[in-house]
This record gives structure tokens, sequence and C-alpha cells, in this order.
């Protein structure tokens, strides 16, 4: 796995955060929406956007990988 | 089965390789595929597909003649009548739709395995597999009716063994007939989540979670 801030690594010093999920704002979502938001996931295989961190440098980052394929495409630090 | 054709928010057929098939009913019952058949529906789940690897190892005189588990190790194994180690861990630590193995379950498996076993430090494995895992939140399944009518789900059995699969066909069979839920399974309906009513299972599976 490429870290952003390290390089490459072995993929046993990264922990799976799941799936990138933009939040709802709490204040307009339906209760629907917002059950949705935090219990739904894409599940189907393809690429995704993926936190993934690194266990010994505490680095959060986004990974885009292939969830077929076990690839990993790109990975970069969060921007907002 | 290439496709489920919706019209109005009900099921009216399923399209196969020879041809299309009118049904107001279908059941997905497909573990670890199911989000490709919620996907042609337009349903949105909870599941996540995770491998779950196990093996065997090379067959040995018996001495063990029950199953042993450890919560603490993420561990079970047992003596087949082969007189094959049969053995697995947890889950695969993240989501991947493939049936791959991979060295690292085994290593982590043989580390924890010794620390039960020394003797077994010699005995080789002979064969590994995997199997992908619908997971959901709460280590229940999801069983029944969904926002599309006329589609029912039967899924997110994950590390759940086999042995549910009798009373799934009774129960299943009877909300398809009646389009509403068996007694048994109305607490493990699709809109439990967005009614915050989960149902945690933690010992789904022999290993715990």
């Amino acid at each position: 796995m490429p870290c952003p801030v390290n390089g490459l690594r072995p993929l046993q010093e990264f922990l799976f955060g799941g799936e990138f999920r933009p939040m709802p704002d709490p204040q307009q979502a339906s209760d629907a929406d917002w059950a949705s938001y935090v219990f739904c996931r894409v599940g189907e295989p393809g690429i995704r956007r993926e936190w993934w961190y690194h266990l010994a440098s505490g680095v959060w980052f986004i990974a885009e990988r292939d969830t077929l394929r076990d690839e990993i495409h790109k990975t970069y630090l969060y921007s907002a | 089965m290439e496709g489920i054709k919706v019209e109005g928010g009900a099921v009216c057929g399923v399209e196969t390789d020879r041809g299309f098939i009118r049904t107001n009913r279908v059941l997905s019952a497909v573990a670890g595929y199911t989000p490709r058949i919620t996907q042609m529906v337009g349903v949105r789940t909870p599941l996540v597909i995770q491998p779950l690897q196990a093996c065997v190892t090379e067959p040995l005189k018996p001495w063990l003649d029950q199953i042993v588990v450890s919560a603490n190790l993420h561990l079970y194994v047992s003596q087949s009548s082969r007189g094959e180690l049969v053995m697995g861990a947890a889950l695969d630590p993240y989501e991947l739709h493939s049936e791959r193995s991979t060295l690292d379950f085994v290593e982590g498996l043989a580390d924890h395995l010794l620390d039960l076993f020394p003797f077994l430090g010699g005995v080789k494995v002979n064969r590994q597999w995997a199997g992908m895992s619908d997971m959901t939140p709460d280590f229940s399944p999801i069983m029944g009716r969904t926002p599309v009518a006329g589609f029912y789900l039967d899924s997110g059995w994950g590390t759940w063994g086999f042995k549910a699969t009798p009373v799934c066909g009774t129960t299943m069979a009877y909300t398809l007939v009646h389009g509403h839920e068996h007694e048994l399974i109305r607490s493990f309906t699709l809109d439990r989540f967005e009614q915050f009513a989960l149902v945690g299972e933690k010992g789904a599976a022999s290993v715990g979670h």
C-alpha cells in the first residue's frame, strides 16, 4: 500500500477504515437519509474511495481501490 | 439471471440469458453476491462483503474429538474423520469480492494455533480456501420484504453456518406466500436499521467478533 506520507509499506501496517461517505447535513437530512448514511454501504464490487490508516505513523488517508480485484489505484491525504 | 425488471416500485419480471420470465415475486438468497442483486433493483443495504478463510492440515492420527474455539486467539480447530485438522479464524480485515487465499491468514492462524498446541509445529497445511461473507453491522441476517414490492431478501448470513438453512426456507416461503414476514423473522427485516432496532448477535460464528 502506498502511504501518501511514508511511501510503499507492507499491507499489514494498515487498517481498513471503510467506505468514504460524505455526511449529509444532520439538521436537514430526513431520518431515512440519516439512517442510510449511518448504516448503508455501496456494497457491490467496483472502484471505491476508502479510508485507510497507517498504524505505525498514525496517518489517515484516502485510497481508491478496486474491491473486485484488490488493486489499489491511488492514495492521497484527505482534503475537504 | 441478467436483471430484475421493476415498474412502479414493484417487481414485474426477471431477465435471463434464455429470455424474460414474468413474475411479481423474486427472492434473493445469494450470500456474498447479494449486493450485485440489490444493485439491480436499486435497494441500498448495509451489507459489506469480506472473505472468510479456512484451511486443513495433512491427516493425523485421531487425537482431538471436540471442537476447540478460542475467542481470545480468534480461531477454531477440530479434527475431521479423515484426520485433518479443520481450522479457521476471523474475517479478512477489509472488504473484498474475491475467494482468494492469503499467506497472511495462514501465518496468523498458525501463530495462534501453536500457542494452543505447540506440538503441531511440524504439521503441514494441505488445503486453504475462502468464501465471501455478506456482513451486517449487527451480525444478524436481513430477511423479508424490501422497499421494492415483490423483492425479498434472505441475506446477511455472513459467517453463520448452514444449519439455519431449513428454517430459513420455511419462514421465507411463508413470507412470499403471505406477503408479510413469518413471526420468527420479523426482527430481521431490512427496515430495522432505519428504525434503529438492530439485533445484536455476536455469537453468530464459532469465532467471536
